[in-house]
């Protein structure tokens, strides 16, 4: 900081030099250049070569083993035609539905109530992080134990209160719903972060405008604060809603897609495709699927609801 | 009763409010806390918070005979080389794009951040198979190499950064007969000091608990990080709950200490996400 000071003194003695020549431009060219190498190196190798060669083999049919063989629209077919690619397809996008708006509602609400002056503010807006500091991983298991039928803690307590124990993640009918709240707990700390950073951002005179006009404390937050903070909540809505197409590791680790095809969300079933069966082909063409469905869900999303964000703000 | 007073009621009311949330928000971890301090007839027998007798041993059957110290070595050993990567070269990058002129830097530069929205299964399969053409395959290289050269939010929060240091400022070094490597060393690093521990913790939580790609990576068991290990119990018919917690909490530990102590960080880093774009 002491540098930064001390070469702001001195203005004078650069505004006589500023010509740059063209040698040194060239200079500056070039270490520009080596500078982003590294980045663009691992750019190259690990995403753009990356993404062009799943588009490729997407057209043909490759168990690693044999060379791969060019079979054209056959894989898209295909999937188009299987029971089970629907299946997964019709999951991820219900537990998406399901999980976006929960979530970001769920988590809105406690940024408004964590939004006021605390002391301790900074100690809760920790602890809600914990779950999500975690691996998934780890946080599957610890729920797989509260979820187990016999000797789980939840079926314990709905036992206690008159309930019967419910098959969380051995029964078709709710192992979704059971992934889907762990899920929802783990990144609720995230939303909960990032919403309270954009409530801090509204001034407190609009808040004492409004209440000098009598508006309630319901009225304050629907006119004043929510258009206020839509810029940011429409984004955690649409960044939320491509992080959960892509889950992998709470139903990789907790039911493995079953019972049955229950939880075979999109992601594990293209991984399955790819290293249980082999079909390097086949999961490739599930790969560029989902993200032609991301894309078009996005902009959808921008369509429909960022012109009202617009019109929210301004 | 007077204004002051009623606004500390109300005050204490937030705060029981909030209190009793958090607990039952955690309680998933308290209660992977208490598994992990039973002793086995208890674990399936009571319902008890408080253990009737604490126990170590879940730790020890963890860290030996489920191997998670080897485990814990290798997460350390692959997370904390992505990271320094991470930091070295996204700072590179980063000044790059927000210090220096270059022909193509806009086009150069949003090429790349278009990548931040490619889910990561679209490059799986060729990543593994470029890793399996430089024989990186079941090999530290393997976990590490595809991360190592920085992340395209990294690259993007570095930039954010150096933009907003004046330009008069590394100009004024150029004139002094500073190299760029030099300026970027002993001006622009020390400088980027928050913004590089905001990208180091991000980088290094994320990578501590990525599964996917050390899942299809590696085979060996003595190259398993924790993720991938921990993951191998959903395959055991019978599970000791109470060492599997231990495990559990072995894994989670470090990353909750490091949240605990660089909380402001984390913080920034999340918040940066959302009002940056």
């Amino acid at each position: 900081m002491a540098l930064y000071q001390m070469e702001l003194k001195k203005p004078h003695r650069m505004r006589g030099i500023k010509k740059i020549s063209g040698c040194q431009r060239r200079r500056e060219w070039v270490a520009g250049y080596l500078f982003i190498l590294p980045n663009f190196i691992g750019f190259l190798t690990f995403m753009a070569l990356p993404i062009l060669a799943t588009i490729a083999i997407s057209f043909t049919e490759w168990d690693l083993i044999s060379p791969p063989k060019w079979v054209g629209f056959a894989n898209y077919q295909n999937l188009f035609r299987e029971r089970v690619f629907w299946i997964s397809l019709k999951n991820t996008i219900w537990f998406t539905i399901l999980n976006v708006p929960i979530q970001s509602f769920l988590a809105l609400f406690f940024a408004v109530l964590l939004n006021k002056k605390l002391k301790a503010l900074t100690l809760f807006r920790t602890l809600f992080l914990f779950p999500w500091v975690c691996m998934a991983v780890a946080i599957g298991l610890t729920w797989m134990w509260l979820f187990n039928t016999q000797f789980g803690v939840i079926n314990y307590f709905l036992r206690k209160i008159g309930f019967s124990g419910v098959n969380w993640l051995t029964s078709t009918n709710t192992a979704l719903y059971s992934v889907l709240i762990v899920n929802i707990w783990q990144y609720l700390g995230w939303h909960i972060v990032l919403l309270l950073a954009a409530l801090q951002t509204v001034p407190e005179e609009l808040y004492e405008a409004a209440r000098v006009d009598g508006a309630n404390g319901w009225q304050i937050f629907w006119k004043v604060t929510f258009p206020l903070i839509s810029p940011i909540f429409f984004y955690d809505l649409v960044v939320n809603m491509i992080l959960t197409f892509q889950i992998f590791d709470l139903p990789f680790t907790m039911t493995g897609g079953g019972p049955g095809h229950a939880t075979r969300l999109f992601n594990l079933y293209l991984y399955q495709k790819g290293f249980l069966y082999l079909q390097m082909g086949h999961a490739c063409t599930m790969g560029v699927i989902l993200f032609i469905i991301i894309i078009i869900a996005t902009y959808l999303m921008f369509r429909f609801m960022g012109r009202k964000i617009n019109y929210l703000t301004s | 009763m007077n204004p002051k007073g009623k606004t500390r009621l109300k005050n204490i009311g937030l705060y029981v409010c909030i209190i009793l949330i958090l607990l039952v928000y955690l309680f998933p971890i308290m209660w992977q806390i208490s598994t992990s301090l039973k002793e086995s007839k208890e674990v399936f027998s009571d319902y008890n918070f408080i253990p009737k007798k604490i126990t170590w041993e879940n730790y020890r059957v963890a860290w030996t005979q489920f191997n998670v110290k080897r485990y814990l070595f290798n997460t350390i050993v692959v997370s904390f080389a992505i990271t320094c990567g991470t930091l070295v070269f996204c700072s590179m990058a980063g000044y790059a794009y927000g210090q220096l002129n270059f022909p193509g830097k806009n086009i150069l530069f949003f090429l790349f951040l278009s990548t931040l929205m490619v889910p990561v299964t679209v490059t799986l399969i060729p990543a593994y198979i470029i890793i399996l053409t430089f024989n990186w395959g079941d090999t530290y290289w393997g976990l590490i190499m595809p991360y190592f050269f920085g992340s395209a939010l990294g690259t993007f929060l570095m930039r954010q950064f150096y933009m907003s240091i004046p330009k008069d400022l590394s100009e004024a070094a150029t004139i002094d007969g500073a190299g760029y490597l030099q300026i970027w060393w002993s001006i622009m690093l020390p400088m980027s000091k928050p913004a590089l521990m905001t990208l180091g913790v991000m980088t290094l939580v994320l990578h501590w608990n990525n599964l996917i790609w050390p899942l299809v990576i590696t085979h060996s068991p003595q190259l398993k990080v924790l993720a991938v290990g921990l993951s191998d119990f959903r395959l055991y018919r019978t599970i000791q709950w109470n060492s599997m917690m231990a495990a559990v909490m072995i894994a989670t530990a470090p990353m909750l200490i490091i949240l605990m102590t660089a909380q402001r960080f984390f913080i920034k880093g999340i918040q940066l996400q959302g009002v940056s774009r």
